[in-house]
């Protein structure tokens, strides 16, 4: 089994840190120069004219929404990060522990909420670069299953708990 | 629970220690105590059957049902 769990925890650190490697390289990428243009435009904005429908406020918020993808994008990540806690804790032993449980229902918590997070700025975005946007188009693509793979967890979560109770009662049968 | 273990009663009858049970039973002293403090969940018929066979009793005189 200790063997299984450093391979596992290799392969873990290899995802983890490629992920983290194109987020970083997608930053890189992404041109940060153009909030300048959005901090000389509030300076002399024109303030008679709809702060709603102006144009560089929408330029503006579609640059929050892809600063907001990509906080979702690292918080994905750390989600990734507990992989690594969950085999710490097997490779210790401690199969059914406390800390195992609440970090099957962590990495469930953060994949639904990426998911979710990430379809509502990508509709937003959409919305702002007046493209459509097809929701059913948007759950098949590759990142939603990371719905199902949440549930999952949470129902590991659970298995986990009564693991747990099954493993107490072992442990008190004398 | 309403089942109670007497093991302390029986072993002053016996005048044999909880260690040299465990001992013979094959059980640890810490396992022993659980069992005798009433926190143990379950008991296996094996260990019931070495308490029985060390301490030449019957299981009632074991375990007890209070309600």
């Amino acid at each position: 089994m200790k063997d299984n769990t450093n391979i596992l925890t290799i392969i873990t650190w290899v995802v983890l840190l490629s992920t983290i490697s194109i987020l970083l390289n997608d930053m890189r990428e992404f041109d940060f120069n153009q909030f300048k243009e959005f901090q000389n435009w509030a300076k002399s904005a024109d303030k008679n004219e709809s702060w709603f429908t102006s144009k560089n406020l929408i330029e503006w918020s579609y640059y929050v929404i892809s600063t907001g993808l990509f906080f979702w994008r690292g918080y994905l990540i750390y989600g990734f990060s507990y992989f690594l806690s969950i085999l710490k804790e097997i490779e210790s032993g401690n199969y059914f522990s406390n800390k195992n449980i609440g970090y099957f229902k962590k990495i469930g918590n953060i994949f639904i909420w990426y998911t979710v997070n990430v379809l509502v700025l990508r509709f937003l975005l959409a919305v702002i670069n007046k493209s459509t946007f097809n929701f059913f188009n948007e759950l098949k693509t590759e990142f939603t299953f990371l719905i199902p793979a949440g549930l999952a967890f949470f129902i590991l979560a659970e298995i986990f708990k009564r693991g747990k109770q099954t493993e107490q009662e072992n442990e008190l049968t004398i | 629970m309403p089942i109670v273990v007497n093991l302390d009663e029986i072993l002053v009858r016996r005048q044999m220690k909880s260690k040299e049970l465990a001992e013979i039973i094959g059980i640890t002293t810490a396992n022993l105590s659980i069992l005798k403090s009433g926190k143990a969940k379950a008991i296996r018929f094996t260990t019931l059957e070495a308490i029985c066979k060390a301490l030449n009793c019957q299981p009632s005189d074991i375990l007890k049902y209070v309600e």
